[in-house]
C-alpha cells in the first residue's frame, strides 16, 4: 500500500531546496483573508491566484493553492464563531456551537478550539490520504447516483432533526429548502418557478441564500443588543484563552477522530463533499453524547465535531482529485486548472507514475498545519476584537460586506436581492422556530438530489429493485434509519425488557 | 381545537410555506408533466404538504403556548428590514459606494448615534473603503456614484 521508495522521492523534492515552501506562508495567508470575509471564497480567492501559478514548477504551484486551500477551510469558521456567518457551506455546523460560545463570551475558547481541531483534521486527513489513497479512489469510483442520493438523503433529514423539540417544522423546512433548490433549469432542460425572472435560470444563488439566512436574519434579530458578548468582562481577547481553547479541542479525541473519519470519506464524494461531512460529524457527537440538549447553546464538542470533519474533507477530495481527476468542488476545480496547465492528468496513472509528487504534496500539507497554527495564531486575536464593536456598527457593516460579497459571488444583482429575500425568510424561520440549516441544507443540495434521482431513474429504467443490488447504497439507508430512529428503538426496547422482567 | 389571534402569525407562515410548495408544484407540472421533470419535486411536496397538515393540526390543538407569550414585538426590528431593503434596492440606482454611506448612517442614527463626526466619519470611510476593496477585488463592474466604475 505505501511505496518506500516514493516516500524518499518526495521528501527530497520537498527538501533539496527551501523554494517550494516560499509560497506556502503567502497561500496560507490569502487562505485566511478570503476564509474569513463573508462573501469572497476559497475558490474564488485560488482562481484569482491561479495565473500566477504559471511561473511555478508544479511542485511548488500544488503547495500554493493547498496552502490557501488549508488556509481558507480555517478561516472560514472565524466569521461563522464571530458573526454567525459560515464562510462556505462547509463550515456551517461550526457556527451552531461556535457563534453561541462567542455570544456567551468564550470566543477566544471558541477559535482556539477551531484551530486545533482544523490542524488535527487536516493532519489526520492527509495521514489517512497517504495510507489509503488507492483504496479511496476504488471506493469513490463504486460511487454511484443512488449513492449520492442517499448521503444527500441522510445529511438532509439528519439537519433536519436537529432540533429535537421542533422535527416536524426542521423536516418542512429541510422539504421546502430542497424544493428551493430545484428552480431554474433542471437537467431535463426545464424551467421552473422562475416567475419570469432571468437572474434564477441558473437556480436561487446558494451562498447569498445562505449569508441571508445565517447571518443577515440573525443580525436583524440582535437589533435590540448592544454588544455581541453582553458581559464586558467576557470581551477581551485573551492569548491564553486562545491557546487554552487550542488545547481544549484535544480533550475530546473520539470527536476529533469520528469527524475526521467522516470527514475523510464524505469529503472524497463529489460535489456532496465537506457540505455534508461537517453536518454529519456534528449530528453523530450530538447524538451520542451523554447531554444532547447542550448542543446548540455553546457546546465545544459541536466546534471539535465540525472544524474536524470539514477539514479533513480537504484530504479526501484531493483524494479523488488526485486519484480519479475529479474534482470534488469549486476549490478542487481550480487544482484541475492547474494540473492542466502544467500538462498532468490526475488519475490512476498519475498515482501510479508520479507517487513520489503524490506523497510530496501529502507531505507538504503536515509542514502546512504546523505553519497555519502559527499564522491563525498571530491572525487569530486580531479577528477576534470583532466583539468589541458595538452592535449599532457591527449590523451595518456586516450586513454591507455581505450585499458586497453577494454582488461578488453572482456578479449581478441577484447576490444581493436574495440575501434580502432570505434575510427576511430567515427572521420568520429563526421566529417561529422552524430550522434555518435544515432549509439552507435543502437549497444546497436541492439540484444535486434532483439529478442524483433522475440518473438513478435513467440507470435503472425505473426498476426500484436496482436499490437492491447497490450495497453501499443499502447501507447508508440503514445509517439514516439507525440515525434516526435508533435511540429511540433502543430506548424501546429496553422499556419493553424492564416491562417483562417487572412482569416476571 | 383552540384558535386565538397569537397564533395566527403561526399558523399563516405554515399556510404561507404550504402555498409555495402547492404553487411549485403547479408550476413545475405546468411546464412538464414527464417523470424527469417531476422524479423529485412530486414526492417531496406531497411529504411537505401532508407535514403542513400535520404541523397545522398540533398548532390547533396545542393552543396558545408559553412560547407565543414570551415572544420579542417586531417594532424595532421592522424599521431594520426596511432600511435594509431600501439599501438593496438602491444598490443599482445609487451605486454601491454611495448607497452603503448613506445605509450605514442612516442605520446609525435609527440606533440612537447622535456623534456627529462618529456617524459622519465612520458611514463615509467604511463605505468607500469597503467599496473600493470589492471594486478592485472583483472580476466584473459594480455600479459606483463616487468611485470609478466601467458598470
Amino acid at each position: 500500500m505505501i511505496d518506500f521508495v516514493a516516500i524518499e522521492q518526495a521528501l527530497v523534492l520537498l527538501f533539496s531546496s527551501l523554494t517550494p515552501w516560499l509560497v506556502v506562508v503567502p497561500g496560507i495567508l490569502i487562505g485566511l483573508v478570503f476564509g474569513a470575509i463573508p462573501g469572497l471564497q476559497i475558490s474564488m480567492a485560488m482562481a484569482i491566484f491561479l495565473p500566477m501559478t504559471l511561473y511555478m514548477d508544479f511542485m511548488q504551484a500544488m503547495l500554493f493553492l493547498t496552502a490557501i486551500f488549508t488556509g481558507g477551510s480555517f478561516g472560514s469558521g472565524v466569521p461563522a464563531i464571530l458573526m454567525n456567518i459560515p464562510g462556505t457551506s462547509s463550515a456551517i455546523a461550526t457556527a451552531f456551537d461556535g457563534y453561541p460560545m462567542a455570544r456567551k463570551g468564550e470566543h477566544n475558547q471558541a477559535l482556539g478550539i477551531a484551530l486545533g481541531a482544523s490542524a488535527f483534521g487536516v493532519l489526520i486527513g492527509y495521514l489517512i490520504l497517504f495510507v489509503l489513497i488507492k483504496p479511496i479512489s476504488g471506493l469513490v469510483l463504486k460511487l454511484g447516483p443512488a449513492e449520492m442520493f442517499a448521503v444527500i438523503l441522510w445529511g438532509m433529514t439528519l439537519i433536519a432533526s436537529l432540533r429535537g423539540d421542533y422535527m416536524l417544522k426542521g423536516l418542512i423546512a429541510g422539504f421546502a429548502g430542497l424544493l428551493v433548490g430545484t428552480i431554474g433549469f433542471s437537467e431535463a432542460g426545464v424551467l421552473r418557478g422562475t416567475m419570469g425572472s432571468e437572474y434564477l435560470l441558473d437556480g436561487v444563488p446558494v451562498i447569498p441564500a445562505m449569508m441571508g439566512m445565517f447571518a443577515a436574519s440573525e443580525l436583524l434579530r440582535l437589533v435590540n443588543t448592544d454588544y455581541l458578548v453582553e458581559n464586558e468582562a467576557a470581551r477581551k481577547v485573551n492569548m491564553k484563552l486562545l491557546m487554552q481553547g487550542f488545547r481544549q479541542a484535544f480533550r475530546y479525541p473520539v470527536v476529533l477522530l469520528r469527524g475526521s473519519v467522516i470527514g475523510v470519506f464524505i469529503g472524497a464524494v463529489p460535489g456532496v463533499g465537506s457540505s455534508v461531512s461537517n453536518l454529519l460529524s456534528y449530528i453523530e457527537t450530538k447524538r451520542r453524547d451523554k447531554n444532547p440538549e447542550s448542543f446548540g447553546e455553546g457546546n465545544p464538542k459541536g466546534v471539535v465535531a465540525s472544524e474536524a470533519a470539514n477539514s479533513t474533507s480537504e484530504a479526501g477530495s484531493m483524494a479523488t482529485l488526485l486519484a480519479l481527476g475529479i474534482p470534488g468542488g469549486g476549490a478542487t476545480a481550480v487544482m484541475l486548472a492547474a494540473f492542466a496547465m502544467h500538462n498532468i492528468t490526475g488519475g490512476p496513472q498519475f498515482i501510479r507514475e508520479q507517487t513520489d509528487v503524490v506523497y510530496a504534496i501529502i507531505f507538504a500539507n503536515f509542514g502546512q498545519v504546523v505553519l497555519l497554527m502559527g499564522l491563525a495564531l498571530l491572525f487569530l486575536p486580531i479577528l477576534a476584537n470583532v466583539v468589541k464593536v458595538p452592535m449599532s456598527y457591527l449590523i451595518p457593516s456586516v450586513l454591507s460586506l455581505a450585499v458586497f460579497g453577494s454582488f461578488g459571488l453572482t456578479g449581478n444583482m441577484s447576490g444581493p436581492i436574495t440575501v434580502l429575500v432570505f434575510a427576511v425568510i430567515g427572521w420568520l424561520f429563526r421566529r417561529y422556530n422552524y430550522s434555518v440549516p435544515a432549509a439552507v441544507i435543502g437549497i444546497l443540495l436541492g439540484s444535486m438530489a434532483e439529478s442524483s434521482l433522475l440518473h438513478s431513474y435513467q440507470i435503472s429504467g425505473g426498476e426500484l429493485g436496482y436499490i437492491l443490488e447497490r450495497p453501499i447504497t443499502l447501507f447508508i439507508l440503514a445509517l439514516l434509519f439507525l440515525s434516526l430512529f435508533g435511540s429511540k428503538m433502543m430506548a424501546m426496547l429496553q422499556r419493553r425488557s424492564q416491562q417483562e422482567e417487572t412482569t416476571v | 381545537m383552540k384558535f386565538e389571534k397569537r397564533m395566527l402569525a403561526d399558523l399563516l407562515v405554515v399556510l404561507g410555506l404550504a402555498g409555495f410548495v402547492v404553487w411549485y408544484l403547479l408550476e413545475a407540472w405546468g411546464a412538464s408533466g414527464k417523470t424527469e421533470n417531476l422524479i423529485l419535486i412530486l414526492p417531496i411536496s406531497v411529504i411537505t404538504l401532508v407535514l403542513c397538515a400535520l404541523e397545522l393540526f398540533q398548532q390547533l390543538r396545542q393552543g396558545v403556548t408559553q412560547e407565543h407569550q414570551n415572544r420579542e414585538a417586531v417594532s424595532s426590528v421592522l424599521p431594520v428590514m426596511a432600511l435594509f431593503a431600501g439599501y438593496v434596492i438602491a444598490l443599482e440606482w445609487l451605486g454601491f459606494d454611495l448607497a452603503t454611506v448613506i445605509f450605514v448612517a442612516a442605520f446609525l442614527a435609527l440606533q440612537g448615534e447622535r456623534r456627529a463626526p462618529w456617524l459622519v466619519g465612520y458611514s463615509v470611510c467604511f463605505g468607500m473603503l469597503v467599496a473600493l476593496f470589492f471594486s478592485n477585488m472583483l472580476p466584473y463592474p459594480m455600479p459606483m456614484s463616487l468611485l470609478p466604475t466601467d458598470y
